[in-house]
């Protein structure tokens, strides 16, 4: 089986503080940057869903990793190729010359290239909070899509994918080629079965990290890199940012004396209930 | 119950810190311009560093508490430790924390010690009881490495550094702690490749768990007929279950109980006995009576370890201490208005006084062990001869400073962070306690400060003629130099050179002294080490100031201000502060006061 994961690297949340906005960019410098922590979730289930969960670990398929991006990127996808994934392809461009639809369509190219079964993404980057990639990717390849997946289980040649919705889950089954993408939940200890994986199989919970003779190996992992104009198939930044502007600082909270009170405040003054 | 502050979440280890220390200071980058560093580059070390930090902050730090509350214990026959082992020991081997720093062709992955430093801080700053199953295994694996047979290499260490099984050491009896060259228990010749031994050993840390399938404890024994003392004592590798061809049989090796210890509680220090049923087979490591010698050649990395844990506790709590001090309002600013609002506590001078006092400590001792952990690289690994053998001669005169600096004042820095905490300090429903709790190890086991001192006084210093601290003298004109060049405080750099020239004249005083009479040039050899120590910090504050000023001058990427004139306060802090103890202790130890020494037992 062939997976491919796309990742971004965002602003380390904890350090979001630090950005600088002025009305005509976002300066990014001295940010620290890692992987959008819904990519790396995606990427684990790829991981989840190539190997059989044994000890020592047996792998069968491969997982490739992309992204759009500067040279920087690279440590991104290295991480990804250290935590386990095989080769890594990298579309050379700066963050700034990006929409969701732009690079929707320069990973569909990709992966038209690549033929893979499946393609997982996070369910959406924590920067943007767009949630709009993965969608965009399906309708464009035609494909059939799962969206916030909470566990996968594989099939023969499909994956059985399941969503949490209010009092419950909602499970669909696609067909190879298909997109799927992931939510916090997929990296709980039991969310994700391959055929090979005995279903009495715990995953420790989160994240796998990578381990220092996979750091070592991923040195000799290639990354592909490919040109944005050569992917993008014609289609060009379609957003226009007219201004960018800090979120107002949150103004302080008040004590209230008492339940009444609360529920007085709740109903006149904010009208939530 | 007291209301918990919602504290932002503890870093455990500032990540700018050890950026800091890694690349401006010590510049790590040009380790890998050795040959058997050559694998490695400052992108690995960060990809295996953002792992270590992801296990540290996460399933270490968030099973700290639980372990420390449900502490190990002994069901009558077995030892029974957390089962959060069951998944934690396999990830700390994931990261290489039971064969990193050892040699490719045994095994390992030949990581510098420098960068396993920054690994094991983190992991401990976590849960330094966890960290330690797997820093114990390395340490007995590689005496194994470095002088047990081929045969027991291949059986016995090659297990423990993949992760498999687990090491201890064993040396401990209940007559046998300072002074090993007591250790009774003993070993008995067979015909067969093996020896049959039996005795008892106490405080056998990770001496039995429920996690790996086997458990080896690197015993100190005496064989039948050796001669008494220190040069009568054979290293054995005694498993507690033993091979037969590929099966693993039972070895007679029987826990008899565990002690209830202050602190580490996850990690087991138990009692043990060896041979109740006549049938505790023992593998002699290396040649006959050569088993202390042996662990001397161990003990510098064995002893900096206790500094890196003692260090990695002190930070912890600071940054706890500090966090809750930036959220914790109480009384009024000075000169703020008795009916104002309240400050937070971060605002009084006194409470100020107890951070920086922490960081200057905590901070400082982190960058001494990873000098250490550097000379421990270049004594092995550096090209010429020359480089190789000052490494290793500084690294000598170093250890018991490093050591001992970081856990003594390492406890009055836990002890602050508890303090800086009021009344919450004092309950366990805050950290600071449990980490005073463990720091307080650091001071007694691997040698105890007092056996420190004399090593240090007797063995490094008078041990060389002096010329351990002539070598050492010449570091710090080098320091004092690239300070002038960064424009350290001219005054900072001074008070080292002076300091400096003041412990070399009281040395030689001391070592006329000693000459004539042993008891009375040794007398004050706690003072000493307290006086060395302080110098060797003042040394470690110039280069950390030395590195800030350049930054601070650089600009660029690199450029938090906040950061660094950090480090310039806790130089200004050391240096009003504690350098001027050096005179005042030199002097003390000059006078040579006997109130102690000459005292009767009975008038104590
Ligand atoms: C939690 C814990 C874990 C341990 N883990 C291990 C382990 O894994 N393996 C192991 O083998 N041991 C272990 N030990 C044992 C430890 O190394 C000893 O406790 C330590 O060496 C001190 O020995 P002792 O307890 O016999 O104290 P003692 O040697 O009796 O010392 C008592 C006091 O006398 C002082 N003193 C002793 N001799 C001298 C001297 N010659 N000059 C001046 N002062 C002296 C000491 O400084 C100390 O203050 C552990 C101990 C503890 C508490």
């Amino acid at each position: 089986m062939k997976i491919l994961v796309a990742l971004k690297r965002v602003a380390d949340p904890d350090n979001a503080n630090k950005v600088k906005v002025s009305p005509e960019k976002i300066d990014t410098t001295g940010l620290e940057w890692k992987i959008n922590p819904f990519d790396e979730y995606a990427l684990e289930a790829a991981l989840r869903l190539t190997e059989d969960g044994k000890k020592p670990k047996k792998r069968e398929g491969e997982v490739v990793v992309m992204t759009l991006g500067p040279k920087e990127v690279e440590t991104t996808l290295r991480s990804a190729l250290a935590t386990g994934a095989d080769r890594a392809i990298r579309i050379d461009c700066t963050d700034d010359e990006l929409d969701g639809r732009l690079v929707a369509n320069a990973l569909k190219t990709v992966i038209a290239e690549e033929k893979p079964d499946y393609v997982i993404f996070g369910k959406q980057a924590v920067d943007g909070d767009n949630n709009g990639v993965g969608q965009m990717v399906a309708e464009l390849l035609d494909w059939p899509m799962a969206t916030f997946a909470a566990t996968i289980q594989e099939e023969d040649g499909s994956l059985l994918v399941s969503r949490e919705v209010d009092g419950g889950m909602c499970t669909l089954r696609v067909k190879t080629p298909a997109v799927v993408t992931v939510d916090l939940r997929i990296v709980a200890p039991e969310s994700v079965y391959s055929k090979l994986t005995d279903k009495a199989h715990k995953y420790s919970d989160g994240v796998r990290f990578a381990a220092l003779p996979a750091i070592m190996k991923a040195k000799k992992k290639p990354i592909d890199v490919k040109a944005l104009a050569d992917t993008a198939g014609g289609v060009t930044i379609g957003s226009n940012y007219a201004n960018f502007e800090a979120p107002a600082a949150r103004a302080a909270g008040v004590k209230v004396e008492d339940v009444a009170a609360l529920v007085d405040k709740l109903a006149n003054e904010a009208k939530a209930i | 119950m007291t209301k918990q502050l919602n504290i932002m979440a503890n870093p455990l280890i500032r990540d700018r810190l050890v950026d800091f220390l890694l690349n401006e200071v010590l510049h790590v980058s040009d380790l890998c311009d050795l040959p058997e560093f050559e694998d490695y580059s400052t992108e690995t070390f960060d990809l295996l560093l953002d792992s270590v930090r992801k296990l540290a902050r996460g399933p270490m730090f968030e099973t700290y508490r639980e372990m420390n509350d449900a502490p190990a214990h002994f069901d009558g026959k077995r030892v029974i430790t957390s089962e959060r082992m069951k998944d934690l020991y396999p990830r700390l081997v994931e990261l290489g924390m039971t064969n990193a720093t050892r040699p490719k062709d045994a095994g390992g992955q030949q990581l510098p010690c420098v960068i396993m430093g920054v690994c094991a801080a983190y992991l401990s700053a976590a849960n330094v009881s966890a960290t330690c199953f797997a820093t114990l295994s390395i340490g007995a694996g590689h005496l194994i490495e470095a002088f047990g047979s081929h045969i027991l290499r291949e059986r016995y260490m090659a297990p423990i550094y993949s992760g498999e099984w687990t090491g201890t050491m064993a040396l401990t009896e209940p007559h046998a702690g300072s002074s090993l060259g007591d250790v009774a228990t003993k070993a008995l010749p067979t015909d067969g490749e093996h020896y049959l031994i039996s005795g008892s050993k106490i405080f056998i840390s990770g001496g039995d768990n429920s996690f790996s399938e086997n458990i080896v404890h690197l015993a100190l024994a005496r064989i039948e007929g050796a001669p008494a003392g220190i040069r009568g004592i054979s290293l054995f590798v005694v498993p507690a279950k033993r091979l037969e061809g590929t099966d693993l049989v039972d070895n007679d090796v029987t826990p008899t109980g565990t002690f209830h210890k202050m602190g580490w509680r996850a990690l087991p220090s138990i009692a043990l006995t060896f041979g109740e049923a006549g049938d505790c087979h023992g593998y002699l490591v290396g040649e006959p009576h050569r088993g202390m010698r042996y662990m001397f050649q161990m003990m510098n990395e064995a002893r900096i370890g206790v500094g890196l844990h003692a260090a990695a506790t002190a930070l912890v709590a600071y940054e706890e201490s500090l966090a809750y001090a930036k959220e914790r309002p109480q009384g009024r600013a000075l000169k703020g208005k008795a009916d104002g609002p309240q400050v937070n506590i971060i605002e009084h001078a006194d409470v100020r006084r107890m951070l920086l006092r922490q960081k200057a400590i905590s901070e400082s001792a982190f960058a001494l062990v990873l000098i250490c952990g550097q000379y421990m690289d270049l004594s092995r690994y550096a090209t010429e001869a020359a480089e190789r053998e000052r490494a290793e001669k500084l690294l000598e005169l170093l250890t018991p400073v490093t050591k001992t600096f970081a856990a003594e004042q390492g406890f009055e820095s836990n002890a602050l962070a508890v303090q800086v905490l009021g009344g919450a300090g004092y309950t366990s429903e805050y950290l600071p306690e449990a980490w005073l709790r463990d720091q307080k190890l650091n001071s007694i086991h691997e040698g105890t400060t007092g056996i420190q001192s004399l090593d240090l006084l007797a063995r490094k210093v008078f041990g060389t003629g002096g010329a351990s601290l002539v070598g050492f003298a010449k570091e710090i004109a080098l320091t004092i130099e690239a300070g002038k060049s960064a424009g350290v405080e001219e005054s900072w750099l001074k008070a080292l050179e002076t300091a400096t020239a003041d412990v070399g004249e009281l040395s030689q005083v001391l070592g006329m002294r000693a000459m004539a009479d042993a008891e009375a040039g040794m007398r004050h050899s706690h003072d000493y080490l307290d006086m060395f120590g302080t110098l060797v910090i003042g040394w470690v504050w110039v280069r950390l100031a030395t590195a800030a000023s350049r930054g601070i001058k650089n600009g660029g990427a690199r450029a938090d201000k906040s950061f660094y004139d950090g480090q310039l306060r806790c130089a200004q802090y050391w240096f009003a502060n504690e350098m001027p103890r050096v005179k005042e202790l030199a002097r003390r130890i000059e006078v040579g006061d006997d109130s102690y020494a000459a005292m009767d037992h009975d008038s104590f």
